[in-house]
């Protein structure tokens, strides 16, 4: 193998025979820099071969004599990878700059080759001096690079980065030279040896070498000429000074810690962490691209500092973690500065500029999965990783700041993918540069090639080669196929994999099996009414689902929350989907992702630092924790349940959904918070936290959700906003049901998931249906509906009926258990609460029958016609199952009753043929079908024979008796229908919840608007900013 | 106080007098200047850390041959180093005056305050 | 005002950490390990009677590789810099007033003695104070004797960048076959290390110290010349 110093003499040696070139053969002054970088990438890579292979780390030594007489430099595993990321960036970008690097000449390429040689170098080198020689060159390769920018402000940001460097220098050239004095050597190992920072002296000298390490990583808040680079360097330059300048500087800082020794890793933390949520606050208020892609940068670096100080707990798995997350920031972030020169406006907006162009708009949420660490990329079996060493070591405050500025940086990260996605289009299309292109798509692979990598060396199976998630991935190579024939696909294979795990399944499990893969099949038929090739749609909904499928088969944690992490994007990328979702989507995502954050606390909490960790033995949780894991698993599984307080993105983001992506968000994906829910409990049991039961605190979440949740449905006047929030109502008497903790109970809230999903997906399938043909959503734009649709009506008030559990639907039989249920617990107030919102929804769910099919028809709506087929045709099926399951609920029920027995064994049913006994009374679904089929008829009968005489009135006969009104909408009968209602509970239904979230959100965000005018641009300022840091660490550092 | 500690103390105090000029003066060619006069105060101080009292420069000829060299000669590292350090000083120092004069052409102005448009 | 009392009292706080480093400093009586090693071995293992020339030229060589690259980078940027901002062509360019008889016929004489004591400055760096650093700076300031009595003066920009790329690529050869003839990157020993003393002796180190004097000269004579060819905005 070729040693590594040759990555040095080549890159050198390339440069400096530029020099002999004319300036005129440009042509060949560029392949020879191509040619140099791709050198120096593939003898890293060969070593990084050599060295994952089993190789030890090798010295080499300069010179010929032995360190610290000559220099020596170390190639080991993470050299290597760092000096293969370093060459390989350094070779892309000057691919991506060829037309800049052709204008400028030989000269800006050796400046380029002499900047990734520099970088390789701080990489490789063990002495102290050495990397001072190398940071210089690497600074004033930076103050050369910065000029290949065509923004003329650049050569402003240059200045003002020469002058902060100048000051490091000063701090790290004194810091070098006292740290010799003291250690009588400059390498670095032996100043570790010698042990440093415990020398006369040598504190200090370790002190200013340390500082002046730390700010080349552009620590918030001192960084503000790294920004302004950031911001006005050539993207591809900003590629190479995010993705490869930091990793060297961090090694750099590695290299520093390991003289330190464990009195500095503290510090390092708590200057990683001030960077990690500073600069991601501060990234909230940015609205240029390459400015918070630079501050994303900073809070990414932060964060591996964290990493780097924690290393005391992580041991061994530093590497894994803190090179997992600095490889996913590199690639990712080099790949968003790559893909910004492809933007031609620098407004968040104009990156709308990307939408049609699926590659490219795969490319950057590749981008944002990586940086947020989602699966399968490395980040997240960092995050993974690093969130169990601090909950193992009881770091609760560090893990929390990590959470919280994790989910920050999502926040901006996500919105920006909303306005791409749904922001009006600006026009200027993206560069249509071939080679560039191919540079981001580089960086994509990569990407996906870490993932996998990672997933390899995890210890974990490889989340990357789950047969479900690749079905998922799958669709992303056949999008260009009509949307019916992927439809086809994805029924398919929905069924093959029902059909290919069904015998692993217990009662429980096959409920949410069954609901998820047979129940996803039947709403995808009403997928065939899309028209074209879909583009977008079946990746993430295949993502979800497959994100469910294995949630309900995960044993170990690490699968449980991976496939969590799997149905989260998925569904948040289909409610993105609606037209007016933008808003929605992304307050989904952050509840969403905040509640992941919390079942990972959770879950990490429980695992104490034993991985795998079997998500049954939670049950073995010592008793000091155990309520908190149950409190953080239980507030995450009902944020995704929308329980009352975590419940304000639920009504948007199922109303703006699509038609058929409604009822899969609505009928299926609420499921999973349920099946969390019903796992933890069938876990941990009763929890008590400060004396307070937990389970009771759930009862009353429970009843609450469910009052307010119909309350507010009732106030509607969008049907799908009813739905939604009729969503929340009865997640609540699910969520009420299993936290009763007995067998009913159970029973109950089981039969609810049942039921939810199946009226629930009707309803929205109809309504859906409905307002695709009117128009509208509002009820009271429509009427007199029921002679056009009456299929439509027909499944909406089979629905209602099973919903309102009224006899003789299944509903009732919901019903009759809870009842049951709530006869045989002792909670009597909550029960109350419950009792009362039954009615309430009586009141939402009449008005779907009375205002949309019955009353006067619309004069525009003469011509309509019955929804499209493909919306009727699922919708008939439920209505037929609906039935069937009225008439024979033990076909399901009686398995799960006798599974839940296990738990619960007090309180069982007795299941006859067709009769259903418990302590309270009997329920015979047949008899009561047949009761109140007579009922219906002899009602009905009476209906027409009084309706003989009726007399038809003409519609707008009040509208056209006066002036016309200002608006017209509040003369319509339906309009305000409940206002009685709202006068005496309207307190309840207002926006608190919505008003708590905004409260905190605002803070941030002004947060964010107030401190970035620390950044003034004033370069003279940023260098004060940078001395006031160093003297501030060494004033905390003094005072700890 | 001995030679050695008078070098390092003037070496710091060129230190903080050069960044006092360069944090406080706004004209950029001062500011280059000042920051020359505490690259100087650093090199004062690296040399200062390498003297030893009372010997002589580490050149091995007929004044000191190789056997008495470790008993009579100045620790020969820093002055290595000074050395590099000055280069590096001055190619920094040479970089950002060919800045300043790039600045002046395109801004016609030397206040280190008219370069703020980048900013927040 | 304000800002300058923050600036003083961050100040006073380096201070601070500068009398620390103060406080905690005692001059060595003996040389540390690592200068010992140098003063005891620097003869037998390079040759070389300036120490501090083997120091620099190779057992700390990488550095000096480093330090090399710093004056090419920093010549290449300022020429970047400065071409980015050269507008007309100089043929256009306004003479100055003539330098006086003095200064003409002053440097008419001195450049080719400047030249030769730069040359021998880094030719006898391994024995001598002195080095290619030295030297080259002396041979630039021969150049600038030149500009400042012609500034319209046209240097071989070619020449000037033949030299400086040349001796740098020669450099990193002579590196490389410190590799490949003996112990590693830069290693002197590739040449015969000769009689301690002589003009030529201490293996590669009279040769690299040549290429870096050239190279240094080089460097600076084009900054020299990227500076004089810059127009004053009219």
């Amino acid at each position: 193998m070729v040693s590594a110093i040759f990555i040095l003499a080549i890159g050198l040696g390339a440069a400096f025979l530029l020099g002999l070139l004319r300036d005129t053969w440009r042509g060949l002054a560029y392949a020879l820099t191509l040619a140099a970088l791709a050198a120096m990438s593939w003898i890293a890579g060969s070593w990084l071969v050599a060295l994952a292979g089993g190789l030890g780390p090798v010295e080499i030594r300069t010179a010929g004599f032995a360190p610290p007489f000559a220099i020596a430099l170390r190639m080991g595993l993470p050299e290597a990878a760092l000096s293969l990321l370093i060459s390989l960036t350094g070779l892309l970008s000057a691919v991506y700059m060829r037309g800049t690097l052709m204008r400028l000449g030989r000269r800006a390429m050796a400046v380029l080759l002499i900047a990734v040689m520099a970088l390789v170098g701080i990489v490789l080198t063990r002495d102290a001096f050495n990397l001072f020689v190398f940071l210089e060159l690497t600074v004033i390769a930076t103050g050369g690079l910065v000029l290949l920018s065509a923004d003329p402000r650049a050569l402003g940001a240059g200045f003002k980065y020469l002058v902060v460097a100048q000051v490091i220098s000063i701090l790290l050239l004194v810091g070098v030279i006292f740290a010799y004095h003291a250690t009588g050597s400059l390498n670095i190992d032996d100043m570790a040896a010698a042990n440093l920072v415990t020398l006369k002296g040598g504190a200090i000298a370790f002190f200013l070498m340390f500082v002046a390490v730390v700010a080349e990583l552009k620590p918030f808040p001192a960084n503000g000429w790294a920004l302004d680079i950031y911001e006005s360097a050539h993207p591809a330059f900003s590629a190479i000074l995010s993705a490869a300048l930091s990793a060297a500087a961090l090694i750099a800082a590695d290299k520093m810690l390991s003289i330190g020794g464990p009195e500095w890793l503290p510090v390092a933390s708590s200057l990683g962490l001030v960077s990690f949520l500073g600069a991601n606050i501060l990234a909230l208020a940015q609205d240029n691209d390459r400015r918070l892609l630079g501050y994303s940068s900073i809070g990414q670096v932060g964060l591996v500092l964290v990493v780097l100080g924690q290393r005391d707990i992580l041991g061994a798995s530093t590497p894994f973690i803190a090179g997992g997350l600095l490889l996913a920031h590199a690639v990712a972030k080099a790949g968003f500065y790559w893909l910004s020169g492809l933007v031609q406006g620098r407004s968040l907006m104009d990156w709308t500029a990307l939408r049609g162009h699926p590659v490219l708009i795969f490319a950057f949420v590749t981008f944002v999965a990586l940086l947020l660490g989602l699966p399968p990329f490395p980040g997240f079996y960092a995050k993974w990783g690093l969130v169990h060493a601090l909950a193992a070591d009881g770091r609760y405050l560090v893990l929390g700041l990590i959470l919280l500025g994790s989910l920050i940086e999502s926040g901006y990260l996500m919105r920006w993918f909303g306005y791409i996605i749904k922001r009006p289009q600006v026009d200027l299309p993206p560069l249509p540069s071939l080679s560039k292109r191919a540079v981001v798509l580089t960086a994509v692979a990569a990407g996906w090639a870490l993932g996998w990598i990672w997933g390899e060396i995890s210890g974990y199976p490889n989340l990357l080669l789950s047969i479900p998630l690749l079905f998922a991935l799958g669709f992303l190579f056949i999008e260009w196929l009509p949307a019916w024939v992927k439809n086809l696909v994805a029924i398919a294979g929905l069924g093959a994999w029902f059909w290919y795990t069904f015998p692993g399944y217990d009662p429980l499990h096959l409920i949410y099996a069954a609901i998820i893969l047979v129940g996803g099949a039947v709403i995808l038929v009403a997928s065939f009414d899309a028209k074209g090739r879909r583009v977008g749609f079946y990746p993430p909904a295949m993502l979800m689902y497959a994100g469910l499928s294995m949630l309900i088969l995960a044993q170990d944690s690490f699968a449980f929350f991976a496939a969590w992490e799997y149905l989260t994007i998925g569904s948040y990328f289909l409610i993105l989907r609606g037209k007016k979702s933008e808003p929605h989507a992304l307050s989904y995502i952050l509840f969403s992702l905040g509640g992941a954050f919390a079942i990972l606390a959770g879950l990490a909490l429980g695992a104490q630092g034993v991985l795998p960790f079997d998500v049954a033995d939670l049950a073995k949780a010592p008793a000091r924790l155990a309520p908190w894991i149950f409190a953080l698993l239980a507030i995450g599984f009902m944020t995704k349940t929308a329980a009352i307080g975590l419940h304000i993105w639920l009504p948007g983001a199922h109303a703006e959904a699509e038609t058929d992506v409604s009822p899969m968000v609505s009928g299926i994906l609420l499921k999973a918070g349920l099946f969390g829910l019903t796992l933890l409990l069938m876990i941990m049991g009763k929890q008590s936290l400060y004396g307070i039961e937990l389970t009771y605190v759930m009862l009353w979440i429970g009843a609450l959700s469910a009052l307010v949740g119909n309350l507010l449905a009732a106030f509607q006047e969008d049907a799908k906003r009813l739905l939604a929030y009729s969503s929340i109502g009865q997640m609540g008497y699910a969520l009420f049901g299993l936290a009763m903790m007995n067998h009913l109970g159970w029973l109950m809230a089981l039969m609810f998931v049942i039921n939810h999903y199946i009226y629930k997906s009707m309803l929205f399938l109809s309504v859906g249906g409905v307002a695709k043909r009117t128009g509208t959503r509002d009820m009271y734009r429509m009427g007199g509906l029921i002679t056009l649709m009456p299929l439509s009506f027909i499944a909406v008030l089979i629905g209602i009926i099973a919903v309102s559990g009224v006899p003789p639907l299944s509903g009732f039989g919901g019903r009759w258990i809870f009842y049951n249920a709530i006869m045989s617990s002792e909670y009597r107030l909550p029960m109350v609460l419950i009792f009362l919102s039954g009615p309430i929804a009586f009141l939402y769910l009449f008005r779907l029958i009375h205002t949309i099919f019955l009353g006067q028809l619309k004069d525009e709506h003469r011509k309509l016609k019955e929804a499209p087929l493909w919306l009727i045709l699922p919708q008939m099926l439920y209505v037929a199952f609906l039935l069937g399951f009225a008439v024979v609920p033990g076909l399901a029920l009686r398995h799960v009753d006798a599974y839940i027995s296990e738990f619960f064994p007090a309180h069982a049913l007795i299941w006859d043929d067709i009769t259903i006994t418990s302590t309270f009374g009997y329920w015979s679904p047949i008899s009561i079908m047949v009761v109140v089929g007579c009922i219906f008829a002899v009602l009905f009968l009476w209906l027409l024979v009084l309706n003989h005489r009726a007399q038809k009135v003409k519609q707008f006969n009040i509208v056209y008796s006066a002036e016309r009104p200002f608006r017209p909408e509040t003369t319509h009968f339906a309009w305000n229908f409940f206002a009685p209602y709202r006068k005496a509970l309207g307190f309840m239904t207002l926006p608190l919840v919505t008003r708590f979230w905004q409260a905190q959100t605002d803070l941030l965000h002004s947060t964010a608007q107030v401190s970035r005018r620390f950044y003034t641009g004033n370069g003279q300022t940023y260098a004060v900013h940078m001395l006031a840091f160093a003297v501030a660490v060494y004033l905390i550092w003094m005072g700890s | 106080m001995t030679l050695v500690t008078l070098a390092i103390a003037t070496g710091f105090a060129l230190v903080l007098i050069g960044l006092l000029g360069a944090l406080t003066d706004r004209n950029i060619l001062r500011m280059i200047v000042a920051f020359t006069i505490a690259n100087t105060g650093v090199n004062l101080v690296l040399i200062g850390v390498g003297m030893l009292p009372g010997r002589t420069a580490p050149i091995l000829d007929e004044a000191v041959s190789v056997a008495q060299a470790a008993a009579r000669i100045v620790d020969p590292v820093p002055q290595a180093l000074v050395l590099t350090a000055i280069v590096i000083g001055l190619g920094v120092t040479a970089l950002m005056l060919a800045y300043a004069l790039r600045l002046h052409q395109t801004r016609h102005s030397l206040d280190i305050r008219t370069f703020t448009e980048l900013k927040w | 005002m304000i800002r300058t009392f923050f600036v003083v009292l961050l100040l006073l706080g380096l201070g601070a950490v500068f009398a620390g480093l103060m406080v905690g400093y005692t001059p060595d009586a003996e040389l540390n390990a690592t200068a010992r090693y140098y003063a005891d071995n620097t003869a037998a293992d390079t040759g070389a009677a300036n120490i501090v020339t083997a120091i620099i030229v190779t057992y700390r060589g990488l550095d000096t590789l480093g330090e090399v690259t710093v004056l090419f980078l920093t010549a290449a940027i300022v020429a970047l810099v400065l071409a980015a901002g050269r507008e007309k062509d100089p043929a256009s360019r306004i003479a100055p007033p003539p330098a006086g008889e003095l200064l003409t016929t002053g440097s008419r004489l001195l450049a080719p003695l400047i030249l030769l004591l730069g040359v021998y400055v880094f030719a006898n760096g391994h024995l001598t104070p002195g080095g290619g650093f030295q030297g080259g700076a002396i041979l630039a300031s021969a150049v600038l004797l030149l500009l400042l009595t012609d500034p319209l003066r046209h240097f071989g920009h070619r020449l000037i960048s033949v030299v400086e790329s040349l001796s740098g690529f020669i450099y990193v050869l002579i590196g490389v076959a410190g590799v490949v003839l003996a112990g590693g990157f830069l290693d002197n020993r590739i040449l015969p290390l000769g009689d301690f003393g002589a003009l030529l002796s201490a293996g590669a180190i009279p040769v690299i110290y040549t290429l870096i004097g050239l190279k240094v000269g080089a460097e600076f004579a084009s900054m020299l010349v990227s500076l004089s060819e810059t127009e004053e905005p009219r």
